[in-house]
């Protein structure tokens, strides 16, 4: 129970910045929070998922009333594929081994590699379609895309956490490395956590890619939440000393970044209604507070020092190189360098440039607004300069599961590679950026030139926001893979199928000319005696 | 003590002077209403016998927990659906009399024949009642198939009948295993395939499109829950007391109830009206306590008839008001109706979610208890269907609460201007249904003992009953 404890403390402060926005929602806000917490707490598999199901209808009822109504059928729909699964599993665990209890299951399940195996893969779908891996994840930018803006943040930092907990019970708390020891092994894995690697990493490519695409701010984190989903489900499915403890500490890492992102970008539509990169730019001027939230949470999330992000990534790659995964590793250094082109992307083109003339008049968000967000900002760096604070918590998990335990040293993060001393860092960065301050107040200021101040040759300008140059920002590098298959199309595709044969059935055995059910009836009774003869 | 033959002659009864005093025919219709909700709950477990001649030659009235349990649930519903949607009732309160008492001797009866008699005056009132919305080339297609399932049920018991010389219930399965496999093959397909058109298994159901489609507030409720409980219900006791099945016959009998429900659910999901989408749903929930029945959990599968009866109780009813009142029941034409009506939009909403058996709501636990037994029986395909239908089942009801609920085009954010114009009358009544029903399921769904405890009562004695 030590550590469900303390992977709701990760949790709580994030729950914390509830958004003043009076709306209906409030009832099914609290429902699903209430539903999480449950969910960390739950001491037996059908509490577990009778509050893992309350969160999954409650927020259902909240995602429609935003931009999409398709959104919530498709976020019921993945969701459900992972929670059935799920409950099929553990109702088949209930009646083999006659318990719902967690820690009674798996100690039965470690003594029975077969059939863990089987449970391993039922029990992690749940937790791959709440973490929006590939290939579910295509409910994360339909769904945190279209969400009311202040449930974004909720859905993208919170539920989808969710899902890192049923991965981290199923990897971790089922001791996976060991049940599964005399299995297949791939590169010192075993076959079962290979797969989970390998999912991992292709969400974080696929999500890289999506997200350097997307024009719409909250699509573009929302897969960005694809590609650290991968970060963290990796670094569960290693079940080591240094990466484990990275992709606990990720969750918390990219929780706070995705919900400051969200949260800096629900400010911003708070104010000018739009989240489209290229409708906004220059709003550095008009709102400093919500600039300033969305850099750190972006240093954050692309793992730069001293973020806490850099921490956890770091010692994922830590994890990776040791056991010499290059293929995953390749894959997670890929991410990293992608994130870099899309969290700038809404940096660029939304803060920074030119302040479009249509937003000249607005403010600041109200000081209630503001507030969460500086709370997330403020927590990204203490975690990121000391790091061991987390970490401390996380050698606890890991000494409760019999797993090395992370050695911290003060600021300082030992591993058998090295170690990463967050303090000297952060005093170089500070020293950095004080130098850059100074350069910035010493060197001649640059001119800065409004969006209309252009050359038209007495054109007037009808749209302006095609002048802004964050329209089509990453366009030559987008060319490179526009023809990508999609996994969308597929379920389309299949969905397409099933109203197909619905339409099928209905016109074959539903038709309005009796005679179809009583030939029907009439071939049933015949099958019947021909294949029925035995009682 | 309440003779249960009162359940059937007072609505009978009723139904002759509602003839005769034309004037009175809605006082006659609640007041018989009335007393058969009360007389089900309190009716004792006996066993009554007509006419003086004893069982096995002549007809007895059997109430045992099963058919209590049946009755309570069929009666209830039966009164809800007439008291919200009594503006319905014009000029049929005849007819309804008569199915409610064809409704109650069929949950009743103990033998075989008198089970048909009940079923085919129950199946003319439906057609009448069928014709409620002017639409009648449903009605006509309902009789044929109504007719032809009757026919072979009829044959089925014919067959029997000339073989082993009883028609009474408890006889017939005493003796059933004189009767030779083949000719025992022959009548229990028939009589299979005669009870398959009343309960809606697949492909003996064509009708239902063009009835339940086609259904007001009035009859859609009593369509969906009053007769598909009793016919469910009669379907559970011929083949799980009655007769016993294993080896292929069990099989085939499975795999047509299994592909009723994903047909049926799939089917469900390419419709865009609300009122078709329920009826294939019904079709899919029949299947399912159809399986439920076959694969012996007689327990689970009253539960889940109670969950399905009221759940579309309040669905069919508010669905038919919409056609009724608004014209239309399309669900792009309604978006953001429950906006204007929120009460009646709870009850839809929680009978829906209870349906698809979503935890904290009853459905969810009749799911897990049909779940663990069926592992319990080694069954391992069927469990993972029934999550597979629904899950379908799932798709299509959210996507349908999502458009009632949040108005707004695709892309846009849902806004009131976007509400449909269209608007419900006479909704005190509807929204009374909704909320009552809404708020039972969510009672029971914290004290499931208060519909278990019949349940648990009938299963501990069906050693001895029947």
């Amino acid at each position: 129970m030590v550590l469900v404890y303390s992977m709701v403390s990760f949790f709580n402060p994030y729950w914390m910045e509830k958004v003043i926005h009076p709306a209906a929602y409030n009832l099914f806000y609290l429902l699903s929070l209430g539903g999480t917490l449950g969910v960390f707490y739950s001491k037996d598999f059908l509490t577990l998922f009778i509050f893992w199901e309350l969160v999954v209808w409650s927020s259902m009822f909240i995602i429609p009333l935003g931009k999409s109504r398709r959104a919530t059928v498709v976020y019921y729909g993945i969701s459900t594929i992972g929670s059935f699964a799920m409950l099929y599993a553990l109702l088949l665990l209930n009646v083999k081994y006659g318990t719902f209890e967690i820690s009674t299951v798996i100690n039965k399940l470690s003594t029975d590699p077969k059939m863990a195996t089987l449970f391993f893969f039922l029990i992690v779908m749940a937790g791959l379609t709440k973490l929006g891996i590939f290939p579910f994840y295509t409910w994360l930018p339909i769904a945190h895309g279209n969400a009311p803006h202040t449930f974004s943040p909720v859905l993208s930092g919170g539920l989808v956490k969710m899902g890192g907990f049923i991965a981290f019970l199923i990897t971790a708390v089922l001791p996976t490395s060991k049940v599964f020891a005399n299995h297949l092994q791939i590169l010192n894995n075993p076959y079962e956590n290979y797969i989970l690697m390998i999912l991992g990493a292709i969400s974080i490519i696929i999500g890289t890619l999506m997200a350097i695409k997307q024009d719409d701010a909250k699509k573009l984190i929302a897969y960005s939440t694809v590609s650290n989903s991968g970060y963290i489900l990796i670094g569960l499915a290693m079940v080591d000393q240094t990466a484990f403890a990275g992709g606990v500490m990720h969750v918390f890492n990219h929780a706070m970044a995705s919900a400051a992102m969200f949260l800096a970008f629900a400010a911003i539509a708070y104010r000018t209604g739009t989240t489209k990169i290229s409708e906004l730019g220059g709003l550095i001027k008009r709102m400093p507070v919500t600039f300033t939230v969305y850099l750190i949470a972006i240093i954050s999330l692309a793992g730069i020092p001293p973020m806490s992000g850099f921490a956890s990534k770091w010692l994922i790659y830590q994890g990776l190189l040791r056991k010499g995964n290059m293929f995953i590793a390749f894959a997670a250094f890929f991410g990293s360098v992608g994130s870099f082109m899309y969290v700038f992307r809404p940096l660029a083109g939304a803060f920074l440039g030119q302040l479009s003339p249509k937003h000249k008049d607005i403010k600041e968000v109200p000081f209630w607004m503001q507030l969460p967000m500086l709370i997330i900002s403020g927590l990204t760096i203490l975690y990121g300069v000391y790091p061991g604070l987390m970490l401390k918590y996380i050698a606890k998990i890991q000494t409760s599961l019999n797993l090395p335990a992370i050695g911290v040293d003060g600021t300082k993060i030992l591993t058998p590679n090295g170690m990463w001393d967050s303090w000297t860092v952060t005093l170089v960065f500070t020293i950095g950026f004080i130098i850059a301050t100074i350069l910035y107040f010493v060197l001649p200021k640059a001119k800065s030139v409004d969006l209309m101040d252009t050359y038209t040759s007495a054109e007037f300008i009808h749209n302006p926001d095609l002048y802004h140059y964050s329209s089509n920002y990453y366009a030559p590098f987008e060319r490179l893979y526009k023809n990508h298959p999609s996994v969308e199309k597929f379920y389309d595709a299949i969905a397409l199928r099933f109203k197909e044969l619905g339409l099928l059935v209905k016109t074959w055995f539903f038709n309005e000319n009796p005679a179809f059910t009583v030939f029907w009836i009439s071939i049933v009774i015949t099958a019947i005696f021909m294949w029925g003869d035995k009682i | 003590m309440i003779n249960p033959v009162l359940l059937i002659a007072i609505p009978l009864l009723f139904a002759f002077l509602s003839v005769m005093f034309k004037k009175a025919d809605k006082g006659l219709l609640v007041l018989a209403v009335l007393f058969n909700v009360l007389a089900a709950f309190l009716l004792k477990e006996t066993e009554v016998v007509i006419g003086g001649w004893k069982p096995p030659f002549g007809i007895n009235l059997i109430a045992d927990q099963y058919s209590i349990f049946g009755l309570i649930i069929l009666n209830t519903v039966f009164a809800l659906s007439v008291f919200s949607s009594f503006s319905s009732v014009k000029k049929y309160s005849t007819v309804l009399l008569v199915s409610l008492a064809a409704l109650n001797g069929m949950m009743l009866t103990g033998d075989l024949f008198n089970l048909f008699v009940f079923l085919e005056i129950a199946s003319i009132s439906a057609y009448i009642l069928s014709t409620m919305t002017k639409k009648f080339k449903g009605t006509f297609n309902y009789i044929i198939l109504g007719a032809l399932g009757s026919n072979l049920y009829l044959l089925g018991i014919i067959i029997l009948y000339s073989t082993v010389g009883t028609l009474n219930m408890a006889d017939m399965a005493s003796k059933i295993h004189l009767v030779n496999n083949n000719v025992l093959l022959l009548a229990l397909t028939f009589i299979f395939a005669g009870f398959a058109v009343e309960a809606k298994l697949m492909p003996f159901n064509g009708w239902v499109k063009g009835v339940y489609g086609n259904a007001n507030d009035l009859s859609g409720g009593i369509f969906a829950s009053a007769y598909a409980t009793a016919a469910i219900m009669m379907f559970g006791r011929i083949f799980t007391n009655i007769f016993v099945l294993d080896g292929t016959l069990k099989t085939i009998f499975l795999t047509i109830t299994v592909l009723t429900f994903i047909l049926g659910e799939i089917a469900a999901f390419s419709q865009k009206n609300i009122r078709s989408t329920l009826a294939f749903s019904s079709v899919g929930q029949a299947g399912l306590i159809a399986t439920l029945f076959l694969s012996g959990l007689s327990g689970v599968a009253m539960m889940q008839v109670a969950n399905h009866a009221l759940a579309k109780l309040v669905m069919f009813t508010i669905a038919g008001a919409m056609y009724v009142y608004a014209g239309t029941d399309n669900i792009e034409k309604l978006q953001g109706l429950f906006k204007k009506h929120k009460l009646i939009g709870f009850g839809f909403s929680v009978a829906a979610l209870s349906l698809v058996g979503l935890p904290i709501f009853y459905g969810f636990y009749v799911k897990i208890f049909a779940l663990s037994n069926l592992f319990k029986i080694n069954s391992y395909w069927i469990p993972a269907l029934i999550l597979f239908s629904s899950l379908i089942e799932g798709i299509y009801y959210i996507r349908m609460l999502a458009k009632l609920w949040n108005p707004g085009e695709e892309g846009k954010e849902s806004k009131d201007e976007y509400t449909t114009k269209l608007s419900l009358e006479n909704t005190f009544a509807y929204a009374v249904l909704a909320v009552v029903v809404g708020l039972f399921i969510l009672y029971i769904s914290y004290n499931p003992e208060f519909i278990t405890q019949g349940i648990s009562n009938y299963l501990s004695n069906i050693a001895g009953g029947m």
